[in-house]
């Protein structure tokens, strides 16, 4: 006890003597952990969460911080690598003793990251993995998932299609690996079960660089909606290589929300036009939140924000709803405050599920026109959730 | 049955074969490089992407794609040569050649790729085709520029092997390439006749990265995409064989094409590499191995 007095003691007048504001030294921020990948493949990614938590932390500490705490946000590089993203992670756990974590991006990490969490009983959230597990059957306790899953992407795409071109014939073109496979699955699930007939598929390996071998399949099944989960370089080729061909006359081509992304959609040109997917997020969103989070976004950065950078930005808000309601940063108090938690964020109000710890919102179709996602749809939370199949808790 | 004939397998041959072109195209350089300088260039996917990439750079400033064809290898012969002047010749003497070459040639790919990626970044580029349309074959829609490109390659395909078999400049190439002591004793400037060969190998992995280019987009880590194929077309067809090249290359594409009717089409690489164990266990020298037999 004594020792603690003089430790803060010493701290104050540290404190003092560097000319630090008193409330400060005194009740000490909120330190949350940031890993996530600043260099390699999913830079433009970390870039987005990293912008998204700093306009965040900066609104939240201006207008007085969490419970009188400011935030203190500790990056580390993770470079989407789950070894690196651990390693990371305990070092901020146990050196740092940060109270919350989140920034991981590859699911991989993000699962890898979880199990770390509960071993040092803290809570982390993640703002950018898709992998339906992560809140299924490999859910956990101390993980949340503040942004929207793939299966919700595929619903509210499933729901579009239905409503635009009923009992379509759909195609299905996906990379031959795990995702490609799992998001061609979970879409031709969601569409049948609307009435959508499935007409064919193929699935081609990853960085495929001739697509038009399969155009003689696709042609003979005479679809008029084709479906991919392509990505990067391969929708360049994909999507172009139809264009040549004519494939895509009188065919609506839908795809996973990676496919045609801002760093491929130069690329692309015209060739993306028409192209239809499901969102969590949008700049185009028409609300008072949005408009607001865009345009002091863009004042900040010069940029546009992503879905990325907006549920990034998004979890901040839900971590200080969590922790006011709770008045505490413990472990076991903060869950239980965080479940079935609303909160705002640009997309409007987000529900945390209690059951398994995925957030439920409003989904959205968006079409590319012209170099820009337009807003074609919208989806409500409830109909795009899915069911709750977390057994662990 | 005629109906599939006809709108499957029809053009799913002509297809093929546009592939097949533009393998064979890649296939070239490397198996005269193979053949007659005797260097296994693990590099030359990457002057496969430095043909589209410069490309790209000319087409931005404004130049024709037709123009491009012909200031590329102009571009890269330099380059060639002096690649093979200042790094090949350094270890080519060794007698564990092989090894050092495709050493030292994987080295060099590792960092253009990297150049590629701090000059053009990583984010992909699509030139547009400078023929669009398409036109009607066997009642089936066909895109012109792939069908320019069948006509065009075959006819650099047909040039390249008149050049080294028809002409007299083809026959000091491979006068010296046969036995370079006899070559230079005769007055051949046997190390020139190299450094130009390998250019000229150089050369034509840049002719290929242009002509490709808007059909398969430009990356930094494109030269990977054919560099295996062409491989096993140089390796089936016979090392330094331009005929064993344009019949390996043609086949395995086409064995490609139509088996992925069938297969999944993640099968259809290991079956072309099946096809190049098999040549290997039971004819070690391809199908027109060397370049004695033309």
């Amino acid at each position: 006890m004594k020792k603690k007095f003089q430790t803060k003691k010493i701290a104050l007048a540290v404190a003092l003597s560097f000319g630090a504001s008193l409330v400060l030294a005194q009740s000490g921020p909120i330190k949350i952990g940031v890993v996530t990948p600043l260099s390699g493949t999913y830079t433009p990614i970390g870039e987005q969460v990293k912008m998204g938590l700093d306009l965040a932390a900066k609104e939240i500490n201006a207008a007085g911080g969490i419970n009188g705490k400011k935030i203190d946000l500790i990056y580390e590089d993770e470079e989407a690598n789950p070894a690196v993203a651990t390693q990371k992670a305990e070092k901020l756990f146990q050196v740092e003793k940060v109270d919350f974590l989140t920034g991981t991006v590859n699911s991989g990490s993000t699962l890898a990251v979880g199990q770390l969490a509960e071993r040092n009983n803290k809570l982390i959230a993640t703002t950018v993995s898709f992998a339906d597990s992560i809140t299924a059957d490999k859910c956990s306790p101390n993980v949340f998932r503040v942004n929207a899953r793939a299966g919700m992407q595929s619903a509210a795409l499933a729901a579009w299609v239905d409503k635009e071109i009923p009992k379509a014939n759909i195609f299905f073109i996906g990379p031959d690996y795990e995702m490609g496979r799992s998001t061609v699955s979970a879409f031709k699930k969601a569409s049948t079960e609307k009435g959508a007939k499935d007409v064919g598929e193929v699935f081609a390996p990853l960085d495929n660089k001739d697509y038009s071998p399969y155009f003689g399949q696709v042609r003979a099944a005479k679809p008029n909606v084709i479906y991919t989960s392509v990505a990067g370089n391969d929708t360049v080729r994909l999507f172009t290589q139809m264009d040549e061909y004519g494939v895509n006359k009188g065919v609506t081509i839908v795809g996973a929300s990676g496919t045609v992304t801002s760093q491929n959609m130069g690329a692309i040109g015209k060739s993306a036009n028409g192209f239809v997917t499901g969102v969590g997020y949008s700049p185009k969103l028409d609300n008072p939140a949005n408009k607001k989070f865009v345009a002091d976004f863009q004042k900040a950065y010069n940029k546009l924000p992503d879905l990325y950078g907006a549920d990034s930005y998004g979890l901040l808000y839900f971590y200080k709803a969590a922790v006011e309601k709770a008045k505490s940063t413990e472990t076991d108090k903060v869950r239980n405050a965080m479940n079935d938690l609303s909160w705002q964020t640009p997309q409007g109000t987000k529900k945390m599920r209690a059951g398994d710890h995925q957030a439920m919102q409003d989904m959205f179709a968006v079409r590319v026109e012209n170099g820009e996602f337009n807003i074609v749809g919208r989806v409500p939370s409830d109909q795009a959730i899915g069911p709750d199949t977390c057994t662990r808790f | 049955m005629l109906e599939s004939l006809q709108y499957i397998y029809a053009p799913q041959i002509v297809n093929g074969l546009s592939i097949g072109v533009a393998v064979v195209l890649m296939a070239l350089g490397l198996t005269i490089i193979f053949g007659l300088l005797d260097v296994i260039n693990m590099s030359h996917g990457e002057f496969y992407a430095a043909g589209a990439f410069i490309s790209v750079s000319l087409m931005a400033m404004g130049v024709s794609f037709w123009l491009c064809l012909l200031l590329v290898p102009l571009f890269l012969i330099p380059i060639g040569f002096a690649m093979e002047r200042l790094l090949i010749q350094k270890v080519f003497h060794y007698k564990d050649r092989h090894i050092l070459t495709l050493l030292l040639t994987f080295g060099v790919a590792m960092v253009l790729e990297d150049g590629y990626k701090i000059i053009w970044g990583a984010n992909p580029i699509k030139p547009s085709a400078p023929i669009s349309g398409a036109s009607e074959l066997l009642g089936v829609m066909f895109p012109n520029y792939r069908l320019f490109l069948m006509g065009f390659g075959a006819l650099i395909i047909f040039s390249v092997w008149a050049l080294i078999y028809k002409t007299q400049l083809g026959a000091i190439v491979r006068a010296s390439a046969y036995d370079k002591d006899m070559s230079s004793s005769l007055g051949i400037p046997v190390k020139r006749v190299y450094a130009l060969t390998f250019a000229f190998g150089v050369a034509l992995a840049g002719i290929a990265g242009v002509l490709l280019a808007p059909i398969y987009s430009v990356f930094p880590t494109m030269g990977r995409d054919f560099i295996l194929m062409a491989f096993s077309v140089v390796i089936v067809g016979g090392l330094g064989s331009i005929k064993g090249a344009v019949i390996a290359g043609i086949l395995l594409t086409q064995l490609q094409s139509i088996s992925s009717l069938f297969i999944s089409p993640v099968w259809s690489d290991p079956l072309v590499f099946t096809v190049m164990v098999l040549v290997l266990m039971f004819k070690p020298t391809g199908l027109y191995g060397g370049m004695k037999n033309a």
